[in-house]
């Protein structure tokens, strides 16, 4: 959601800089000609027609673009690969739907590249397979995901920001306690939650999302689960999420925010460009710090999606589309690409960029407990609204947490069984 | 004193007491309060001086750690691994990071990390006054702000890093984990902070998110400025204190006090319900005593006060159930209904046990509705009205009369419903009393009647003595004006029978007037019995019709007797009293039919369950002047007679028909009767007869004979004969004409098969018997007997009939016995002749009796009509000297004793005792018979037990003298003649 958001905040501008540029008809007469294969919206970004234009007149290579609308992506494009007609560079994001284009078969690892050092570590981490291989070039708009807070009204309380999950716990505790909401809980949006409890599990133990997605464990044999239910089920019983939350929905963020009837929400900075009005507070007022769930004690900032670049190895030109990327690598060419654009940078070498300053003021910190965005992304058979009905089950008092728990495993399940993934089919 | 004075003193009493003990308890309490927040406030600073000495001993301790650790670093060679050397140091001691410091903050770890600590304001303490410092640092390579312990040292280097301190720095958990400071249970809040508010350590893992506590306060608690700035006051002047305030709603106690070193203030904020926590507990346990002590103490005058409330409760309702045991006892013992009703809903409180007995309702159902008494109303709707009992004041009564009748055995009572509206403690009730004025109704209904009766007796009387003035003077008027005009005509022989005739009639009247009067009067006050005995139905009914046939000729009535059905023949009963019964209706019959009507007298037999009794139905009607509808309704009323120009022209005396309906009533049957007015009347007897043993004459009779031709026009008739000879083993064959008969008659002979007897009707159309029997003999000849049936008097044709070659005649109604007795001469006793009726009229010639009579006037009378018949007579003025002359008798002196019963000295039944018992040789058989007023049929049997022969009423029948005589004499004649041939 965060990512669909974030893009269309910039879409009007790359679309702008796209016809701008009109790239798409220069080519020159002798060079070669790669085909990239991606969603009709992610080619149309600006940063990306930018680079290809770029590349096409500094190359004199061409570039065939192979779009498809975004709702018949993944089956064409699959289609395609089952035909054996692969682009030359394929654009995805890493996530679950990649599995069905068989990646270890298809593309190339990127490890050695010259440009894989300058990528930043959750960049980096976010390209991986889960097995330290690099799949692409992480060549996207990204933001941070994690506890936005009222800095100006922690600090009228003499209060600060936590540092562990147990400051956390006291700092919503002595705001409760003294007639603040400490966190926005849009019951509408509480899947988005998810995935700060569960991130840092898979980051620690990468092994469990791959036995998760073969079926050979479930939530339930997962304890850091239950203590991610627990915690919100606890933080609920103590009115951390306010009185209302279940009437709060994720379009009322940013009234309540604003008017500071709450101090904190899980979210990400961009939204404050794209979504927050601003009232008595504004996005000056608001620093990050890290999401605490129950299950990492330090907390965690989730890492942001990213549309990657793999190239496909077993294409005539192969080196024609490394030579691509490392066109895309360049810091010169990306800062060019990304000048002006609002995001978190994938290169550390990224300045061009704009980027908030709560996040530049957090960036030690997202730096240590930043995670690779997993548990929504990459568990098979997950459904945000599967999700939102376990969890609001629970706090509505519907079912306790062994039994939300059970909950999400059957709807997760009986997804994968529908898919026919292997290892759940009866 | 009244209950409710005392009870009223005894709650004040109470209340009281309460109030001295909750106010003690107050001031108690709040005493103990008092003592317990000083101890707890005193105690709370203990514990959080201990936090401070630990924290100063904690301080210390690194404090000196460091500087031996520097004295070793300084001194150590370059082959120590610094780095190594402190690692397991901060292993062992626990700390997070060691640093190297130069004076302008920069730092070096002994891995090398470089960063820069801020210590402006701890700089003149730690390089000028030389002095160790705690500080909160915010390292950039750290997560979190540290807490530095940091330690001047003389100026170094190491590896090239010139430094003037070292420090080693704690995480917040770190420290608080080392402080080990759980006072509350961890729920108190203990800081460090510096005299601006700026907190340095929390004690509380997580505490470290404040970051001014005094900012907090401020913007969290209802602390004033004034306070706040007093309290940042005494923390800059390093002064101990303590604040309650009110953070988030609740009640906090704010205890800060110096630490001793920099300016740092050791603060702790705790709840007051925490540090109340003892006094509560003392406060909950007092209370808890107290209220036990009350509850103790209430429980024990509650149970007292219960107790005796039970006692007297259950006195009471032991004396209410005695009440109400004793009322439902009392009730049940008398038929007077008691009822308790509910004014405002009309529910019924109460009713009496007894209702279901007077009433047959079960009390439930009037307990639920008390309308079900509206079943057993009569002659009224509601039971109780409701307007009625709206208009009864309270205190005041109401009562009417009602009559119910018994919902089971239908048996009525009368009741006197009396209600009372009263006010029973402030619930107005109605009480109803149903008393029972049954008896006193029925009472009052028995006198009613009585009176009824007696006027109607009385009335009776009247018209009884008014009639038989009337009826008695009559025939006593025609007596004696004739007995005036006989003597004036004395020898006038014509004018003398003529009166004489007259003189009998009018004699014959008054005498059967006296015999009826006499008869009720007997019949009325119970002294009649039955003498039952075995007699011949068919010859009961010849006799009638000997007795009614010539009335009914005179009047040429048309009379016929009918059986239908086959009535035994032989019954027990009493024959007189059935013969008077039919009698009296037949005679009815005959006087109150005109000339030339019709009669019809049917006995049928009617269906009988027990086998050892016969039912008959004898009725009678005819088709006379009938009787008017009211009179039928007092026909058997006694002297009762209707009256119209035709019965005020015949004589009778009005008892006959209530003697009549007397005597069937005696003997267990029914009469009923139905009749028109110019129509006729029917009446209807109906009576059980018991059966006797048969008579074994009928088993020879079936032998001798067994085929009999029936001759009559009425097949009717033919049928009942066919059906009456049915167990008699003869088979009978009937026609319906005299020809036939003869036809028949010759067949028979002719088959050889000749009919043992011919019965013929006379009276057929065509050919009547007479000749019909003239035409069989004419064909078959004389051996065959032929008998004439017929209901008629056969006298005037019997010569003919016998020329004729007719054996006998036979009195309709056919009967097997009588048939029998008929034909038995005939086949058996062909020589019998009957005894000529003429030679009756000779039966008392030259007989000798012994008349025993005190009257002079009767004997002389009885002398004189013996003298008349040809016998004579001795007389003897009472029983002794009949005994006596009878005593001295030669034998053969007197043929027979003609004994009157009531005689002075010695009576008649005494009398013949005495001459059956002595010894004169004719004792046993010269016959004697009563000769008496004493008519009644017990008198007859009381002359019979006394050894008479006979009875004879007076005045005397010379008539039936001569057929008693004749008959005794005769007997006396075969009784001596045995005894001769003994």
């Amino acid at each position: 959601m965060k990512t669909i958001k974030a893009a269309a905040a910039v879409i009007l501008a790359a679309v702008t800089a796209f016809f701008a540029c009109g790239c798409s008809g220069s080519s020159e007469e002798n060079g070669s000609t790669l085909t990239v294969m991606g969603k009709k919206s992610d080619m149309e970004k600006s940063y990306m027609s930018a680079v290809f234009e770029m590349y096409e007149k500094e190359t004199g290579n061409k570039l065939k673009i192979i779009e498809f609308e975004d709702s018949e992506f993944e089956v064409k494009a699959s289609e395609k690969f089952k035909q054996g007609d692969l682009p030359d560079i394929f654009m995805h994001f890493n996530n679950a739907d990649l599995n069905r284009f068989n990646v270890s078969e298809n593309f190339y690892y990127l490890n050695g590249e010259s440009w894989v050092g300058d990528l930043t570590d959750s960049a980096a981490a976010y390209c991986e397979d889960g097995s330290g291989n690099l799949l692409g070039l992480p060549f996207w708009e990204s933001s941070v995901s994690g506890c936005y807070y009222n800095k100006t009204l922690l600090d009228s309380l003499g209060l600060k920001p936590a540092a562990t999950q147990a400051e956390f716990d006291v700092l919503c505790g002595t705001l409760a306690e003294i007639g603040y909401t400490p966190i926005c809980w849009p019951a509408d949006g509480c899947t988005w939650m998810f995935q700060f409890g569960l991130d840092p599990i898979f980051a620690d133990d990468p092994q469990l999302l791959e036995k998760l997605n073969r079926n050979e464990i479930t939530y339930a044999e997962i304890p850091e689960v239950a203590d991610m239910i627990s915690w919100i089920s606890e933080a609920a019983k103590k009115g951390w999420f306010g009185q209302k939350y279940s009437e709060t929905g994720w379009d009322d963020i940013s009234t309540v925010m604003s008017s500071g009837g709450a101090v904190m929400t899980f979210i990400w900075d961009t939204w404050f460009y794209t979504d927050f009005a601003g009232g008595s507070y504004t996005v000056d007022d608001f620093a990050l710090m890290p999401v605490f769930m129950g299950t990492a004690d330090e907390g965690t900032y989730e890492g942001g999606n990213l549309n990657m670049m793999m190239a496909n190895k077993n294409s005539e030109n192969l080196e024609e589309a490394l030579e691509f990327l490392e066109f895309c690598a360049s810091p010169e060419n990306y800062e060019r690409a990304f000048s002006g654009i609002s995001t978190v940078s994938c290169f550390k070498g990224q300045t061009t960029n704009i980027q908030s300053d709560m996040v530049t003021e957090a960036q030690a910190s997202i730096s240590a407990k930043e995670r690779v965005s997993t548990a929504a992304t990459r568990i098979i058979g997950y459904s945000a609204e599967d999700v939102a009905e376990a969890f609001n089950s629970l706090l509505r008092g519907g079912t306790d947490v062994s039994g939300c728990v059970k909950l999400m495993d059957e709807k997760r399940i009986e997804e994968a069984k529908e898919q026919g993934i292997e290892g759940f089919a009866e | 004193m009244k209950k409710w004075v005392k009870n009223l003193l005894l709650g004040a009493c109470l209340f009281l007491v309460a109030a001295a003990a909750a106010l003690i308890g107050i001031i108690y309490l709040n005493f103990i309060s008092k003592r317990i927040y000083e101890d707890s406030t005193t105690h709370l600073g203990e514990i959080y001086g201990q936090v401070d000495r630990s924290l100063m001993s904690f301080s210390e301790r690194n404090w000196g750690l460091l500087n031996s650790w520097n004295d070793y670093i300084t001194l150590a060679g370059p082959e120590v691994d610094i780095g190594k050397y402190i690692d397991s140091k901060k292993e062992y001691w626990g700390f997070s990071h060691y640093y190297f410091i130069a004076k302008d903050g920069s730092y070096m770890t002994p891995h090398g990390t470089t960063g820069k600590m801020e210590l402006d304001n701890e700089y003149d303490r730690l390089y000028t006054d030389n002095l160790p410092v705690l500080s909160s640092q915010d390292l950039s390579e750290e997560e979190q702000e540290m807490i530095v312990f940091i330690m001047p040292e003389k100026h170094s280097e190491y590896n090239g890093f010139e430094y003037d301190a070292v420090a080693i720095s704690y995480t917040n958990a770190d420290l608080a984990a080392s402080l080990n400071v759980d006072a509350f249970s961890g729920k108190a809040r203990c800081f460090v902070i510096h005299s601006d508010g700026s907190v340095l350590l929390s004690t509380q893992n997580g505490g470290s998110v404040f970051a001014n506590y005094l900012t907090y306060l401020r913007a969290a608690s209802d602390l004033d400025d004034g306070t706040l700035q007093k309290m940042q006051s005494d923390w800059e002047s390093k002064t101990s204190g303590t604040v309650q305030c009110k953070i988030g709603g609740v009640t906090h106690c704010i205890l800060y006090q110096p630490v001793g070193y920099q300016d740092f203030v050791l603060l702790s904020a705790v709840p007051q319900s925490l540090i109340s926590a003892g006094f509560l507990s003392v406060q909950k346990t007092t209370s808890i005593v107290l209220l036990t002590i009350f509850l103790l103490v209430g429980i024990t005058v509650t149970v007292l006060l219960s107790l005796r409330s039970y006692k007297m409760s259950r006195k009471n309702r032991t004396e209410l159930m005695y009440r109400e045991r004793m009322f439902d006892v009392l009730s049940n013992s008398v038929d007077d209904i008691f009822i308790m009703i509910d004014a405002e809903n009309h529910d019924v409180d109460y009713i009496s046990p007894n209702t279901e007995r007077l009433l047959g309702i079960p009390v439930q159902e009037v307990r639920e509705d008390i309308r079900v008494l509206e079943k057993c109303a009569v002659n009224f709707n509601i039971v109780i009205p409701k307007d009625v009992l709206a208009a009864i004041p309270l205190n005041g009564s109401k009562y009417w009369e009602c009559e119910y009748m018994h919902q089971i055995t239908g048996e009525r009572r009368w009741y006197r419903m009396t209600v009372y509206h009263m006010s029973i403690q402030n619930v107005r009730k109605y009480i109803s009393v149903m008393s029972d004025r049954t008896l006193e109704q029925q009472m009052n209904q028995k006198l009613q009647e009585a009176l009824n009766a007696a006027q109607s007796a009385n009335e009776a009387k009247s018209n009884f003595l008014s009639n038989m003035s009337h009826d008695i003077r009559t025939p006593m008027n025609a007596i004696v004006g004739f007995s005036v005009l006989l003597e004036k005509d004395a020898d006038r022989p014509d004018k003398v029978r003529e009166y004489t005739r007259k003189i009998t009639a009018s004699s014959q009247h008054l005498l059967s007037l006296i015999n009826d009067v006499l008869d009720m009067s007997k019949i009325e006050s119970g002294k009649t019995s039955l003498n039952v005995d075995r007699f011949s139905l068919p010859q009961l009914l010849e006799e009638i019709s000997i007795i009614i046939m010539p009335q009914a000729k005179a009047k040429n009535q048309d009379f016929k007797i009918h059986v239908q059905g086959a009535p035994p023949e032989q019954l027990l009963g009493d024959k007189l009293r059935l013969n008077q019964i039919l009698i009296n209706l037949l005679s009815n019959a005959v006087k109150y039919t005109q000339d030339g009507g019709k009669i019809d007298f049917v006995v049928t037999e009617l269906p009988q369950a027990a086998p050892q009794y016969a039912k008959l139905r004898f009725s009678v009607k005819d088709n006379g002047i009938g009787m008017s509808e009211d009179f039928v309704k007092q026909v058997f009323d006694p002297f009762s007679r209707e009256i119209n120009s035709v019965t005020n022209k015949i004589q009778g005396t009005g008892l006959g028909m209530a003697i009549t309906k007397n005597l069937v009533d005696l003997m267990g049957g029914i009469i009923d009767v139905k009749s028109k007015v110019g129509e006729g009347s029917t009446f209807t007897v109906e009576l059980s007869f018991a059966l006797p043993e048969p008579e074994e004459a009928e088993e020879w009779f079936r032998q001798k004979i067994t085929r009999l031709l029936v001759a009559d026009d009425e097949e009717e008739i033919c049928l009942d004969i066919k059906e009456l000879m049915s167990g008699t083993g003869v088979n009978v064959s009937f026609v319906t004409e005299g020809a036939a008969a003869v036809k028949a008659a010759v067949e028979a002979h002719e088959r050889g098969e000749d009919f043992h007897v011919i019965l013929l009707d006379w009276k057929m159309p065509g050919m009547d018997g007479v000749e019909t029997a003239r035409r069989i003999r004419e064909e078959i000849g004389a051996s065959v007997p032929i008998l004439v049936l017929t209901s008629y008097d056969w006298s005037d044709i019997e010569n003919e009939a016998r020329s004729a070659g007719i054996n006998a005649f036979m009195p309709k109604p056919f009967f097997a016995s009588t048939f029998w007795q008929v034909i038995k001469p005939l086949f058996f006793e062909q020589n019998v002749q009957p005894a000529a009726g003429a030679e009756d009229e000779h039966v008392m010639d030259g007989l000798h009796f012994l008349v025993a009579e005190d009257n002079e006037l009767n004997a002389e009378i009885l002398t004189e009509m013996l003298e008349m018949e040809g016998a004579s007579c001795e007389l003897a003025v009472n029983g002794e000297k009949a005994l006596e002359m009878f005593e001295r008798s030669e034998v053969g002196q007197y043929d027979m004793i003609l004994m009157d019963v009531q005689m002075p000295i010695m009576n008649g039944y005494e009398a013949t005792r005495r001459i059956r018992s002595c010894s004169h040789p004719e004792a046993k058989t010269i016959p004697i018979a009563a000769m008496t007023a004493n008519t009644f049929a017990e008198d007859v049997q009381n002359a019979l037990d006394s050894g008479m022969d006979g009875h004879l009423a007076k005045p005397i029948n010379m008539a039936a003298v001569r057929e008693l005589v004749g008959k005794l004499v005769g007997r006396k004649d075969g009784k001596k003649q045995e005894d001769t041939n003994k």
